[in-house]
């Protein structure tokens, strides 16, 4: 046992409560962090829809599919994982949690051979950006939100995968209950919830005038 | 509360969440004008709400958590909301080292 005395007692019914409402008011600053820089997009795509759709083509559509196809399969296994450690089923609950962070990896991985292939074709602004074609002023500016947003997308799922790699060692311990229901759950909001700033990121990355 | 949703609500919810990326991929290749983006965006909006609802567990959610959750839905239309109000009614000064119109 620890020595250090829980503040909240273990077998209170309104702890796991406590510990999703406060995840959940973190989530929701978090939402206006990422909502600013929405707002930047929407601003400067209504400015210049066209210059928008153009810098859209340079994208990697299907890698970034591909990408949004792995986060979604990572939420799967982060929810089984929480579901599971409610069941108490500590082998498929440490599987799931490296399965998850697997997946969390395989993305940034995936992110990384884009920023290779951007890097590449001069579409970095301020650092490398040799684009010269129509509507370059939008182009540029569409690279920058982009390498902003997936850029802070990609800080928060590296945390992600921290975490989950933290609780799946945890979980080892068999002297220990597997893990606590609060953490287990507070770690899967903040996993979903990178998923869900993808979700909307997705459409407005690489869908902008896909028909073209 | 006490026992875990079944095994089969998990998978369910990521087939529909494969199926809305399907959909959403496949759409984008069609020429649908503005609806293009709205399309595109309900179907992320339906994709976060899934998530939110099943695997976040929003469904079984005490109303203090589902109110918090709504809430942040809610700030998010006053940043949109009054930050829209000001760019759609002011007029467009740029300053001198802005890009000209439609570059």
């Amino acid at each position: 046992m620890s020595a250090r005395p829980n503040l909240i007692p273990m077998d209170v019914p309104w702890r796991r409560e406590t510990a999703s409402l406060g995840m959940w008011i973190f989530l929701a600053t978090e939402v206006m962090f990422f909502g600013v820089l929405f707002l930047a997009y929407t601003h400067a795509r209504v400015g210049d829809p066209e210059g928008f759709a153009a810098a859209s083509r340079l994208t990697h559509e299907w890698l970034g599919t591909i990408n949004t196809a792995i986060l979604l399969t990572s939420s799967l296994t982060m929810a089984l994982a929480v579901r599971n450690g409610w069941a108490g089923h500590r082998t498929l609950v440490i599987k799931l949690l490296w399965t998850t962070a697997a997946l969390g990896l395989a993305f940034i991985a995936v992110k990384g051979i884009e920023y290779a292939l951007e890097w590449r074709d001069g579409l970095v602004p301020g650092l490398h950006f040799t684009y010269a074609g129509p509507h370059v002023h939008a182009v540029e500016t569409f690279f920058l939100l982009y390498f902003l947003m997936t850029g802070v997308h990609a800080i928060h799922l590296s945390i992600g995968v921290a975490l989950v790699a933290w609780l799946a060692l945890r979980d080892r311990d068999p002297s220990r209950p597997v893990h606590r229901r609060d953490t287990a759950e507070c770690f899967g909001l903040y996993w979903h919830f990178v998923d869900c700033i993808w979700v909307f990121l997705y459409p407005l990355i690489y869908l902008v005038e896909l028909w073209r | 509360m006490n026992s875990p949703p079944p095994v089969r609500v998990y998978i369910f919810t990521w087939l529909a969440l494969m199926a809305l990326l399907a959909g959403t991929f496949a759409l984008a290749h069609f020429h649908l004008g503005a609806a293009n983006t709205a399309v595109g965006l309900a179907i992320a909006a339906a994709k976060a709400v899934l998530v939110g609802l099943f695997f976040m567990h929003l469904r079984r959610a005490s109303a203090l958590v589902a109110v918090f959750a709504v809430a942040t839905i809610f700030w998010l239309a006053i940043l949109f909301g009054l930050s829209g109000t000001d760019y759609a009614t002011r007029q467009v000064t740029p300053a001198p080292w802005s890009a000209p119109e439609g570059h």
